[in-house]
């Protein structure tokens, strides 16, 4: 292995981020292998355990990602997803991640080349914060 | 439920045909949907955004009640619902029958590539050497012949461009999967006669089509030629029409005796094109003009040649028709002269090609750019009308979209350019006429857009940069030239191409605008019953309208369908008793579709065996080469039946296109479709081959996706959800013209109606009104359908009577009626059709109410009705437009007010010449058709003045003794204008009469000007929040007649959808509580977007109403304890598959 790859898990939703990620596919966009999508109902969904979870399990980074403000399927799951990812991300520290290694963005159906351009970002991102913090350090 | 109690065909798959069949197959009738172009969507496949939200927001159609029965899918991928059957590519070539038993005969055009056999690789695209403009792209950017039509729709086969293919056949040897077949061997079958008296002209056609591969013969004239034809069969002759003895229309009459399905295209010198057009009506396919080249023949001979040899003809039964064929752009190049330069300045460009630059799937991805140069966008012109509200390019109508869709736009490119973007947009009439539309346009100029007043003479290029340069002359006289990085033209609507022939075939006239008439008073029914028309195909509708007259044509459909007995009656499906697996371990069946060797490749099956054997709940792996052809597909339900396992899980493709098969597979195995899963193999693999070869190839990345699924899948289990009962009847409340549409239209289908009107007679605003701008007798329709009101059978009035309180849900609400007697009656009724009304604003503006000559509009036309006016006596009629609309509180357009004026106006004239009449107006608002009137209000001498609400009219009236004078800064004169008026005449707008308390007693809301709030202004336009809870006429917002009636229509249709039903069933994906964890703290009551839960304080319970959760899922995030589980997809699963994702 020459350098570290990030394992990157993305809370997708079903409505705008999976479309859009299903374009990026099949408009031969590529994006990083690193990333695992899960696909969720709606990123209001995204309970802040699954975050935890994921990144004490091992997980680099983690995106959550859904339609953009006003255009969620179910109303308004995207804006409890920011208010719930924003205190997530003060929370972070005291568990010992880093709160660069959680996002959240908005990308659209139609933005599969949005898509792949975030996923590689954010590969790279992490990749430069390093290894995740978990591991030997923590017991839960 | 009941299933298919009829069909229905829907010509046009865009969003009104979208929405028209969704209708239909949720209230259980079979859909046929086709479209002409090869993907569904419409014109909204290539819009990304739609204000008000700025974003896209279309899967908010999708069924809400019974959603597990249409794909949980973004709709702009493509619709699945177990009712409607979608057809693309298609066209209808013949009506025949009558209503509630049509014979429709449909044509498929043929793509030559077989997309049971595609896969979507895209290995053919690059290796063909055709580049044409991208359609997809508005013509920004070029694809090749073989290609996908809508980049992110599925099934994404590619298909094959006839006309541009040159039929190399690099695409044949390319492709994987050996979907594509584009032989020229059936050439030689298809023979062609050349007929013609000049042999170099036999000899040179012959040569030309014998080098394509067609067996050509030839003969010298009409006698030869029908020698030859009563020897040998032949597809086509190509006949020239100026021939000696026999000519060419004697011959195609003769030849068509003989052979009634030879097709005859006409050779013509230009001066017998007529004879040639004539002889199309005898059965001539087409004609062509001398002379020509092979360029011309040889497409013309191909076309004939696909149609009739691969092109696969279909008849459809149906009992009704709905036409949804939408609307076509304006070419600014078809203009006689292009004054706007579009095509030789290139950075003016459409409104269409705009919305493509900033798409994100758009050719610069969203980035605003200059297509031509690349060249980042600082400063943008919209010009408006373009193709509208133009006499000389025959558009004596206003589009209705453009304004709009420019105001968008602007806030669109300020978005993009963060700040640094200039819009301008450059309008006649801003014409912001919807319940939002004002708001909307101000934040705009909030934003920062401007608005410049003005009609563009013409465009040029900058003597320096070649940038565009307008010209225009500012409302003060100056002539200001101002130079744009980039201009848009804001096309307007046209008729859909093909909509005069499809008309002409279903017998229906067009209207003096060239769009399909509908019915007068109706924008939905035509003349031919059983024949409806939905959404823009009669004209000009924005998407919100367009969804409304697709709902109120559904209704049509559904009344006539049961008018005939719902006679086209299938088999009823009968319900599957599936197998109980619920106390059973999880026993999976893993099926992975090998695709050839695309998703597997042969070395790998046993590593992937191993790492799924590694799960004990897997009971078998098997691979299937292909399992999406029919072979596949029973390969995998004969391992089913094998061993019958007791969850399955497919490794393919796209899961969107299995939902209709699980839920046969289903059927047929009797495993219940929510315990199988389709996993997307295809994508990853895919989407990882740009990545390397070591990365392609990392084995572990399929496995894990499996791994993932598969442990979703062992989790889930199938709950017996109870089903919500629905109380049959229906009540509406208001007797105005579209709560008397509303009861009819319900009641019409068979369900008990109760209408409720609080006056003591039914009719609202109609008889006031009186007739409409365009002259119906709307006191004729309110006796006929009080009368049919009066006299049905399934309809109860209740007059003098107010609803004093009501409880309940979608499917069974209570509702407390009192009359004025004090009688007080409780009803049960399943839904609810709020149709309160509205009435005219009232004003203390501009002195009204202190002189006997100012007048509302309302008690202008009453004066006039009773006699106490005399239109004879008047010298000067002055009317004020907006009073206390379009400004703060009311800003909002009642739109009804500027047809009134001009109504009252040219009603004046034509009763007295001699009378002036002053129109004071800030944007005049005769959207759509009732431009015309506009037109002739202006032809009339009827004076328009434009004011701004900085500056606007001042009236002076001292006494009722003294005239009435009104002044008005001109601004073309730039001095006021004052004028004595013997009426003055105040258009108020309109007042919603939806009492708060009755909308909150059935959980809806009203917006802050008093309207209900709709679910969602463009999707979901007659829907309140509430399910069950719907609202038409002027309870929803400002409209005119027609629209009311329209908007009835679509609210009973919305309602329909859950009376169909005897119980609403709950989906697979719904909320459920585990009592015994669950503490009461009631957070999941408070973040449930659609009030589904209610503490039951009896039982001390939380409880879901299945009917109303949609499966989101934020009741299981919020829940401290555990206690929320969104089934399918809780917490469990989640872990799961974090735990594989991650292993």
């Amino acid at each position: 292995m020459s350098a570290f790859e990030p394992t990157i898990i993305a809370f997708v939703c079903n409505w705008c981020t999976y479309t859009g990620a299903d374009l990026a596919g099949t408009s031969r966009q590529t994006y990083p292998l690193n990333v695992r999508l899960i696909r969720v109902m709606c990123t209001g969904m995204v309970d802040p355990q699954y975050v935890l979870k994921a990144l004490l399990e091992g997980a680099d980074g983690i995106l959550v990602s859904g339609c953009h403000p006003g255009d969620c399927h179910y109303i308004n799951g995207n804006y409890k997803a920011r208010r719930r990812i924003k205190l997530l991300k003060t929370l972070l520290p005291q568990f010992g991640f880093a709160p660069q290694r959680l996002r959240l963005t908005w990308i659209g159906a139609s933005d599969g080349i949005e898509f792949a351009r975030v996923m590689r970002e954010l590969v790279e991102q992490v990749r430069a914060l390093g290894p995740s913090e978990a591991g030997a350090k923590m017991v839960i | 439920m009941k299933r298919k109690i009829g069909n229905v065909l829907v010509v046009g798959a865009g969003i009104a045909g979208i929405r028209s069949a969704l209708d239909l197959a949720e209230t259980g009738y079979g859909v046929v949907l086709i479209d002409k172009a090869e993907h569904s969507g419409g014109v909204l496949s290539q819009l990304d955004h739609q204000f008000p939200t700025n974003h896209c927001g279309m899967c908010r159609m999708l069924p809400l009640v019974e959603r597990d029965a249409g794909g949980q899918f973004c709709l702009r991928k493509g619709l699945f619902h177990d009712n409607i059957e979608i057809l693309l590519g298609t066209r209808v070539t013949a009506v025949a029958g009558e209503p509630g038993r049509f014979a429709v005969s449909l044509r498929t055009r043929p793509t030559w590539v077989d997309p049971q056999r595609c896969t979507g690789c895209g290995a053919c695209a690059p290796v063909c050497p055709v580049e044409v403009p991208d359609a997809f792209n508005a013509g920004l950017g070029l694809r090749r012949a073989i290609y996908l039509p809508v980049p992110h729709q599925v099934p994404n086969a590619y298909t094959i461009d006839p006309a541009a293919c040159t039929r190399c056949g690099a695409c044949v040897s390319a492709c994987p999967c050996g979907a594509v077949t584009l032989s020229t061997a059936e050439r030689k079958d298809f023979r062609i006669l050349v007929v013609d008296d000049e042999a170099i002209v036999r000899q040179s056609l012959q040569s030309w089509l014998e080098d394509e591969g067609y067996a050509v013969d030839s003969a010298a004239s009409g006698p030869a030629a029908l020698e030859a034809l009563e020897k040998a069969e032949y597809q086509l002759m190509l006949s020239d029409i100026k021939m000696a003895g026999m000519d060419g229309v004697e011959l195609l009459r003769q030849a068509r005796a003989l052979r009634p399905d030879l097709a005859v295209v006409l050779m013509t010198a230009y001066a017998t094109v007529e004879t040639a057009v004539a002889a199309m009506k005898i059965g001539a396919l087409d004609y062509l003009v001398k002379p020509f080249d092979p360029d011309t023949l040889v497409p013309m001979v191909t076309r004939v040649h696909e149609e009739r040899l691969a092109a696969r003809d279909r008849q459809v039964e149906v009992g009704a028709i709905v036409l949804a064929g939408g609307t076509d752009y304006f070419d600014p190049r078809q203009q006689e002269v292009n004054p706007y330069g579009y095509g030789r300045i290139p950075a003016v460009v459409t409104s269409l090609e705009f919305e493509r630059i900033v798409s994100g799937s758009g050719p610069s991805a969203g980035r605003l750019v200059r297509p031509h140069d690349g060249r980042p966008v600082r400063k943008i012109a919209w010009l408006q009308c373009v193709g509208s509200r133009d006499i000389q390019c025959g558009a004596d109508f206003c589009s209705s979209i453009c304004c709009m869709y420019a105001v968008k736009e602007a806030m669109l490119a300020q978005e993009r350019g963060g700040g640094d973007v200039a819009a301008t947009i450059f309008y006649m009439d801003m014409r912001c006429f919807g319940k939002s539309f004002q708001r909307y346009r101000d934040r705009a100029e909030d934003q920062g857009v401007r608005f410049e007043r003005g009609r563009i003479h013409s465009v040029i290029p900058a003597a320096d940069s070649g940038d565009p340069t307008l010209r225009f002359v500012g409302l003060d006289g100056s002539v200001r030239d101002e130079t744009f990085d980039l201009v848009v033209l804001a096309l307007g609507q046209r008729p859909a191409r093909g909509a005069a022939e499809l008309a002409q075939m279903a017998e229906l006239p067009l209207n003096p605008w060239g769009f399909p008439a509908t019915s007068p008073l109706s924008a939905v029914r035509t003349e031919r019953p059983g024949i409806v028309i939905g959404g823009a195909f009669a004209g000009l509708r924005d998407i919100g309208e367009s969804v409304i007259l697709a709902s109120a044509a559904s209704t049509e459909a559904a009344r006539v369908l049961h008018g005939a007995g719902k006679s086209l009656a299938a088999a009823e499906n009968e319900a599957t008793a599936f197998r109980d697996v619920s106390r059973q371990p999880p026993r999976v069946l893993v099926a992975v579709c090998t695709c050839g060797s695309r998703i597997l490749p042969p070395g790998d099956r046993t590593r992937w065996v191993d790492r799924l054997k590694r799960d004990p709940a897997v009971q078998e792996t098997i691979f299937i080469d292909r399992i999406c052809t029919a072979e596949g597909w029973q390969a995998l339900a004969d391992a089913i039946s094998a061993h019958p396992p007791n969850r399955v899980l497919i490794g393919a493709c796209h899961p969107y296109v299995f939902t209709r098969r699980l839920r046969e597979l289903g059927r047929l195995t009797r495993l219940h479709p929510a315990l199988m899963d389709v996993v997307d193999l295809l994508g990853p693999r895919m989407a990882a081959a740009g990545e390397g070869a070591e990365a392609a190839h990392d084995p572990d990345s399929l496995p894990r996706h499996l791994a993932m699924a598969l442990a979703r899948l062992q989790k889930t289990c199938r709950l017996e959800l109870e089903a919500m009962p629905v109380r049959r009847q229906a009540l509406v409340v208001g007797g105005g013209i579209a709560g008397m549409t509303a009861a009819l239209a319900i009641a019409d289908c068979g369900y008990p109606v109760d209408l409720v009107e609080a006056g003591d007679r039914l009719g609202g605003n109609l008889p006031w009104i009186g007739r409409t701008l365009e002259g119906h007798d709307l006191l004729a329709l309110l006796q006929d359908t009080a009368a049919r009101v009066g006299r049905h059978p399934k309809i109860t009035v209740h007059a003098d009577t107010r609803v004093r309180g009501a409880f309940g849900q979608a499917g069974q609400f209570y509702s407390t009626l009192e009359n004025t007697g004090g009688v007080v009656q409780t009803l049960e009724h399943g839904v609810v059709v709020l149709a309160t009304g509205g009435g005219e604003a009232a004003t203390s503006a501009y002195g009204f109410g202190s002189h006997p000559a100012i007048f509302t509009q309302k008690g202008f036309q009453e004066a006039w009705a009773e006699g106490r006016l005399d239109p004879g006596a008047l010298n000067t009629v002055v009317m004020i437009q907006c009073v206390g609309s379009r400004e703060a509180p009311r800003n909002f357009c009642s739109r009804v007010c500027c047809p009134t004026a001009i109504k009252q106006a040219l009603a004046l004239k034509q009763q007295n010449p001699e009378v002036a009449v002053v129109v004071l107006y800030r944007d005049l608002m005769t959207c759509g058709f009732a431009e015309t009137w506009f037109t002739r209000a202006r032809r009339a001498g009827i004076v328009f003045v434009a004011y701004g609400l900085d500056d606007k009219p001042k009236v002076d009236a001292a006494g009722p003794e003294q005239p009435v004078t009104v002044t008005v800064t001109d601004p073309v004169l730039g001095r006021p204008l004052t004028v004595t008026a013997d009426a003055l005449v105040l258009a108020t707008g309109i007042a919603p009469g939806l009492p708060a308390d009755l909308a909150a007693a059935y959980g809806a809301t009203l917006d802050q000007d008093g309207f209900l709030a709709e679910a969602e202004s463009k999707w979901r336009p007659v829907d309140s929040l509430a399910e069950g809870v719907f609202a038409c006429g002027l309870a929803l917002g400002p409209r005119n007649v027609e629209e009311s009636i329209a908007t009835a229509a679509a609210a009973a249709q919305r309602a329909l959808r859950i009376l169909e039903r005897e119980r609403l069933p709950a989906a697979h994906l719904t909320a459920v509580v585990r009592h015994g964890l669950c503490a009461r703290c009631g957070r999941c009551i408070e973040v449930c977007p659609y009030e589904a839960r209610r503490l039951d304080e009896d039982l001390d319970r939380i409880l879901v109403n299945p009917a109303r959760c949609q499966g989101c899922g934020a009741c299981e995030a919020i829940c401290p304890n555990g206690a929320a589980v969104l089934n399918g997809l809780g917490m469990a699963q989640i872990f799961g598959m974090l735990d594989q994702a991650l292993a």
